[in-house]
């Protein structure tokens, strides 16, 4: 008993930093941006009261709609373009043969670029005059094709998941190489004796084995895709004409650009419940897929 | 029990240190290596009995030659006022503007500071982070009377002047390329019909009329509209309208200026994909021989000057927006502000007060404004251009300006939210968008942050 009850103080120290922490530089900005959502303020000078205004008006705004849009686009593209692809990948590329290392390491280096020099290197293939995109149109004939890849608000937004989803492949399938070598051999060895192989082998074996993994990439995908700042900001900044705005960039843009403080708050505290709302969603939805297995 | 106490105690030290590394190193950063050559050089002199600490930010954190006299003109400051210790910090632009916001937020003001005059001057006022400096003004009157005419109106807030203008930006000059219009025996155009004619004759001999970069979304607005819709507005329109005082932005003029920049966009006078490239883009284009003109700020002359091919820079001329048919506005103007300037924080005593104003005349007496002519700075403070010290196309823009009458640029005069409306607004527009519908959404911004 005695040594439980150590062992209980002894977890309770050893958490109390972290928690610390996280309470002071996470819980408590969250707590005052929802604060801060009922005050019209330009972030110098008085602030004013004004009840639900800022909130109601989040609601009305149809920037705010096509913000929220443009980030289920992201998110579509992340959850069904990310994880897929890095899955496939993961599969291809479990072998440690020197073409398998080479390739791995190339989709893994985005990783280590800033998202800086990614929207930077992004945007010069977009370019409309040098653009490679749109040399390489040309050169195969396909001229036609030819956009202003990110200066038509149409398809703005279509061009920038191109580059989110190829920046964060490799992440995902640093994760999905993981759980495949984690697999115990003799459940291998079992299907080999069930003369399982194949397709069947992959659904009925190793897809399963790795589905927790599947679950946390998938929440993973969702909620950084619901938080997707930087290549967006880098490249187009929201434009143009709000085309590309996604919610943070709104946010970032009623802040810090035209200063409306209090919105800014609104706008990201309706921000964290959107996004708790489809980590939920997402949860629930595959809990119930992981039963059909 | 006493290694969990040992324990205990190890955490609170480890947290402690933490924290206060978190604290020390923001000061650290904050104070650099300023400081430590400041006070290096006050106590090399003899060090009078007070001492003043002043904080100082600034943004001259460049490379070119102004930047550099600059940097050199705090020193001396530093040298000549051994009882004054800065203790300085310099950020780009951007990040300084956000910065000072910040600081003006949390009531952490540094004593002296670059303000920007309209918007930001009235925000800072609002927020009653600023002190006037009338008085510095007023204790040399010869000083004060050099400036050119309503250089300290936008510095102007219930008669109070809350900074010194060090630079005049004019925001709406168009560049072009003289060798062009000779081969294709093009006029300049001066008038409205004269610059669609030149469209037309450039686009058919493939040369792009005018390079256009509004990525950044403010160039549009901030070098054409605001000289375009002063043309046919006038500018008292613009600021009642600005000021929601008797005029709205869905006023017929201000659309009929919407669709006048509208109507560039569709005979094709910018190239494709102008909406995807930044101003340096559109230098770029203009540098590459590729077009024939473009419309920016007089900060182009530097970029010019340093960057362009000579046989293009030798063929580089300025004028200004033609004139506009039935215009209210007056023909021979063009928007422009008096940019940035010294401010101090509206919390220090009488001792730093003092030393402030020394700084703030060091950085904007006659000797600075001298010196940023000298390097290529249009200034709002009558000095002659030396002919040998600048470039030749300085010194005709510095000419044109004498003759100009200047109006309001729209970022500095509209509210920030305004500002941001304006923007988006003309890049939907150049995109095709509708001007009734945008000048709506522009009238319901400004109108909204200004609470009416």
């Amino acid at each position: 008993m005695p040594t439980s009850g150590r062992l209980r103080w002894f977890i309770f120290i050893g958490l109390a930093p972290s928690v610390a922490l996280f309470l002071l530089f996470v819980i408590a900005p969250m707590i005052w941006s929802v604060y801060y959502g009922f005050y019209d303020w330009s972030g110098i000078g008085d602030s004013r009261f004004i009840k639900l205004d800022n909130y109601k008006e989040v609601f009305d705004d149809p920037v705010f709609w096509k913000a929220l849009k443009n980030n289920l686009i992201v998110v579509a593209a992340s959850v069904f373009g990310q994880v897929p692809i890095a899955l496939i990948l993961a599969l291809v590329l479990r072998k440690t043969s020197l073409f398998q290392r080479i390739v791995r390491g190339a989709i893994f280096m985005p990783m280590v670029l800033s998202s800086v020099v990614i929207g930077m290197i992004w945007q010069y293939m977009y370019h409309p005059q040098v653009g490679i995109l749109n040399f390489a149109l040309d050169w195969l004939q396909l001229g036609n094709l030819k956009r202003q890849w990110l200066g038509d608000p149409d398809i703005a937004m279509y061009s920038l998941t191109v580059p989110i989803v190829w920046n964060y492949i490799g992440l995902y399938l640093l994760l999905f190489m993981a759980a495949l070598s984690n697999t115990p051999a003799e459940v291998d060895d079992a299907a080999k004796i069930d003369g399982a192989s194949g397709a069947r082998k992959l659904f009925a074996v190793t897809l399963p084995m790795i589905w927790g993994t599947i679950q946390v990439a998938v929440i993973l995908c969702i909620a950084g895709s619901l938080k997707a700042f930087d290549l967006v900001f880098v490249m187009t900044g929201g434009g143009p004409a709000h085309g590309t705005e996604l919610l943070a960039t709104y946010m970032y843009n009623n802040t810090f650009n035209i200063y409306r403080f209090g919105y800014g708050s609104a706008i990201s505290t309706v921000t964290i419940i959107i996004s708790f709302m489809f980590i939920i969603i997402s949860q629930l939805l595959l809990r119930r897929d992981q039963r059909q297995f | 029990m006493k290694k969990i106490l040992m324990l205990t105690l190890l955490l609170v030290i480890v947290i402690g240190a933490v924290t206060a590394c978190g604290s020390n190193n923001k000061s650290g950063s904050e104070t650099g290596t300023n400081t430590a050559t400041a006070s290096n050089t006050s106590n090399a002199s003899e060090a009078p009995a007070e001492k003043v600490k002043l904080s100082f930010w600034h943004t001259w954190t460049g490379d070119d030659n102004l930047t550099k006299a600059y940097l050199k003109l705090i020193d001396q400051f530093q040298e000549d006022h051994p009882n004054i210790t800065l203790d300085i910090q310099a950020m780009p632009q951007d990040a300084y503007k956000t910065r000072l916001k910040t600081a003006a937020a949390a009531n952490e003001m540094p004593d002296v500071f670059l303000a920007w005059a309209g918007a930001m001057t009235k925000e800072l006022v609002a927020g009653k982070a600023v002190r006037p400096l009338n008085d510095l003004l007023d204790s040399k009157p010869e000083w004060k009377n050099s400036f050119l005419a309503n250089s300290f109106n936008d510095f102007t807030v219930d008669n109070q002047i809350y900074g010194i203008p060090t630079e005049l930006t004019p925001t709406s000059l168009v560049y072009y390329n003289k060798s062009f219009f000779d081969q294709y025996g093009v006029k300049v155009p001066q008038t409205w019909d004269e610059l669609k004619q030149a469209v037309e004759i450039f686009k058919k001999n493939n040369v792009i009329p005018i390079a256009l970069g509004d990525k950044g979304s403010w160039l549009a607005q901030s070098c054409i509209l605001s000289a375009l819709a002063d043309r046919v507005t006038g500018t008292e329109w613009f600021l009642n309208a600005a000021a929601q005082n008797g005029a709205k932005f869905t006023d017929p003029e201000f659309v009929k200026s919407l669709t006048y920049l509208q109507e560039l966009a569709k005979i094709g006078a910018f190239q494709d994909g102008f909406i995807s490239i930044d101003n340096v883009g559109q230098e770029q284009l203009y540098n590459q021989g590729k077009a024939a003109m473009f419309i920016e700020g007089a900060w182009a002359v530097t970029n010019l000057v340093t960057q362009s091919p000579k046989d293009i820079l030798d063929a580089t001329h300025v004028t200004i927006l033609p004139a506009i048919p039935g215009g209210k506005g007056k023909a021979n103007s063009t928007s422009g502000v008096v940019g940035a300037g010294p401010a101090i924080s509206s919390n220090m005593d009488e001792a730093k007060k003092a030393a402030a104003y020394e700084l703030v005349y060091a950085l904007s007496g006659p000797e600075a404004q001298k010196m940023s002519v000298e390097n290529n700075k249009l200034v709002s403070y009558k000095v002659d251009v030396p002919a040998d010290k600048v470039s030749p196309l300085f010194a005709e823009v510095n000419q044109l300006v004498g003759t100009l009458e200047f109006s309001p640029v729209y970022d500095a005069a509209l509210t920030s939210a305004g500002t941001d409306a304006v923007n988006n607004g003309l890049q939907e527009l150049l995109l095709g968008g509708d001007p009734q519908k945008i000048a709506e959404k522009i009238q319901a911004a400004v109108a909204k942050s200004l609470g009416k």
